[in-house]
């Protein structure tokens, strides 16, 4: 409580999260705080948002029935959420636009952003273009050039694309260079963080802005199903489509399932997968389950998805995990692009390379004697067609 | 007063190298050296101390062997360990402890460590003689910068000067490129952190000519200089070669 912030900012028994940031961000977090709390509370904020999220991301987003699919693999009924039919394409933009007006609201006419897959940096994009925001995105080398065309669209949008060479040029290193860019500019700009993590208040903001994903699946198939489902399955990176689905089912009986990043391999450096050999630890601000050496230095991370190449899982749904709320699994990079290909010839839907780890766990889920299942689809798979092509020889 | 604080970072250009570092900044007249710890990901630091310590990691400078090196040294300033929070946590405070024992590390400057997110760890290093030094940076409120100053508490006139100073960073952002630092906000924050603390303060964060350091030794602080040294000495530049003209005051 020392610094003062006023949401709870740890999470679970093991009380993840916290603010390990350097002194310089400390006051712009505690103000970041203050004005996303009064922004909640302000009827204006909350009715421009929900126009916003209306007309111009497109939501409510469909609930779709995979008749097809869900025959193929066993499965009684399967559902998607459909994220992937947002603006600019994936999940991402619900944060990103609301951060968008929050920083508007505070003044802040300079967004930073970091990038991994593309689908936060082109969501942030476009919605510093709508709200007339200058945009900077920071992106690893090796992201620009597997995604190539979210690069593309994001300079369409307006934003410069910093490239970041340090490293292994992925996502992790793409927040470093965002955290140093804001301590140098954070008297006059708002770092729009994408996912459920870093210092406190970001991870219980993107998760705030997240759960409308599954406040609306969880009405959609009580509506459309006349009831809940047996499972509910997305993936997970930082955590911030896995919160946003899951966290509005915590309530109900029925098994939450988040999946990892499998990459190819199960040794240190070939996967993403923080349940499996991730230790508690500190980096981009919290603490939480890190893939790390015996020096506590950040190890590499493999996963053909980069979305889910990152070595922190969020804090809280870390927490959700340890605390035996959300099981986890792991989907490997061959899994994925095979459970890809099944959704296209089923269903006529392009998942992104991230969604297609969710995807991968269906016939395990129908092994298990699963019925009905609730996949979150975080995002359509335009951006991954250079690697669905040179992996599936199309 | 302490006339410069300066920068060195572990393993760069090598561990082998460090001894003599220590022996002739001692020898220079320095209370006290800052000395990074190299990480993997440096969030506050600029290019030329990410590059440092990526060479020295690669180089195997880890925190154990960086540890194990100051071991039994003497011939130093006093060390103010300059870190990021992980490879501390990892080692545990026991562990440190036993480490830090027979080194001349007497304080810890813990770069994303705010006071009171690992309350038991700071107190536990502290009354072992460890304590964590207070950062002020220029977003740092005058009340804030009262409450970190109390809770990081001086421990009085007869502790040495690495257990006492308060590091104010001269400006936002991170560390290194000091071209066309403005000294006149510094300058007012000095004087406004000095109504309100009696204990020494190091100005750091884009300082390196002869000129600023000097203007900051004259606002009654010591400058600390990092990146500018940092570069030179893996240039092959020697330690009282490149502090020489630095620690000149009457030009």
């Amino acid at each position: 409580m020392t610094l003062g912030f006023t949401l709870p900012d740890r999470f679970g028994s093991q009380a993840l999260g916290g603010c390990y940031a350097p002194e310089t961000l400390v006051q712009p977090l505690l103000d970041l705080e203050a004005a996303f709390r009064s922004a909640l509370m302000d009827p204006a904020y909350m009715a421009e948002l929900k126009g916003e999220l209306r007309h111009f991301v497109g939501r409510p987003t469909p609930l779709t029935p995979a008749p097809r699919l869900a025959a193929q693999l066993g499965l009684k009924v399967l559902f998607l959420k459909r994220e992937d039919l947002t603006h600019t394409g994936a999940h991402k933009i619900n944060n990103a636009l609301a951060q968008a007006l929050l920083a508007k609201r505070m003044g802040k006419h300079e967004i930073i952003a970091e990038t991994g897959a593309g689908q936060h940096g082109v969501a942030t994009a476009a919605a510093c273009a709508r709200l007339g925001l200058s945009c900077t995105v920071y992106m690893g080398v090796t992201d620009m050039a597997r995604q190539a065309p979210n690069v593309a669209r994001m300079r369409l949008f307006g934003a410069k694309v910093e490239p970041v060479e340090a490293g292994q040029g992925t996502l992790k290193e793409a927040v470093n260079e965002a955290l140093r860019a804001w301590a140098a500019r954070c008297d006059r700009a708002h770092y729009i963080l994408g996912s459920a993590l870093g210092p406190h208040p970001f991870p219980t903001l993107v998760r705030t802005f997240q759960t409308v994903i599954g406040e609306e699946a969880r009405a959609q198939i009580l509506e459309q199903a006349g009831a809940l489902p047996e499972v509910v399955i997305a993936c997970a990176g930082g955590g911030s489509n896995g919160l946003g689905l899951l966290v509005p089912f915590l309530g109900d009986r029925l098994q939450r399932i988040a999946v990892e990043a499998g990459g190819h391999g199960p040794d240190l450096g070939e996967h993403a997968a923080r349940l499996d050999g991730g230790r508690m630890g500190v980096l981009h601000g919290c603490k939480t389950l890190l893939l790390q050496d015996d020096h506590g230095h950040t190890a590499e991370t493999a996963s053909i998805s980069a979305g889910l190449d990152y070595p922190a899982l969020g804090p809280e749904l870390a927490a959700l995990i340890l605390d035996d709320k959300v099981e986890v699994r792991r989907a490997s990079d061959e899994e994925a692009l095979t459970a890809a290909r099944l959704l296209c010839q089923a269903e006529g839907i392009l998942p992104a390379l991230e969604s297609s780890h969710a995807l991968a766990l269906l016939p395990t889920l129908a092994a298990e004697g699963a019925a009905t299942v609730l996949l979150g689809l975080s995002g359509r798979g335009d951006k991954d067609l250079s690697t669905y092509q040179s992996r599936s020889g199309l | 007063m302490n006339p410069l604080l300066p920068f060195l970072m572990a393993g760069d250009p090598s561990l082998e190298a460090l001894p003599g570092l220590l022996s002739d900044a001692k020898a220079l007249g320095l209370e006290a050296v800052e000395l990074g710890l190299p990480h993997s990901d440096p969030i506050a630091d600029g290019p030329v101390l990410q590059a440092a310590a990526h060479r020295a990691i690669q180089r195997g400078a880890t925190p154990l062997r960086v540890l194990q090196s100051l071991a039994g040294i003497t011939d130093s300033p006093d060390v103010v360990l300059f870190t990021y929070l992980n490879p501390l946590l990892q080692l545990g405070a026991a562990e440190l402890k036993r480490l830090l024992a027979p080194t001349p590390v007497r304080a810890l400057l813990v770069v994303d460590l705010p006071f009171g997110e690992e309350p038991a760890f700071e107190m536990d290093l502290r009354v072992a003689g460890y304590p964590m030094v207070p950062l002020l940076a220029p977003t740092t409120t005058l009340g804030r910068a009262r409450q970190i100053l109390a809770e990081r508490p001086d421990p009085g006139e007869g502790a040495p000067y690495a257990q006492r100073f308060a590091y104010v960073v001269a400006r936002l952002g991170v560390t290194g490129s000091g071209q066309g630092l403005d000294l006149k906000p510094i300058s007012e924050r000095v004087a406004d952190l000095l109504q309100l603390t009696s204990r020494p303060l190091a100005v750091g964060f884009g300082l390196s000519d002869p000129s600023s350091l000097r203007a900051i030794r004259r606002l009654g602080a010591t400058p600390v200089i990092g990146s500018a040294l940092v570069q030179e000495l893996a240039a092959g530049r020697n330690l009282r070669e490149a502090l020489a003209d630095r620690l000149v005051d009457d030009l």
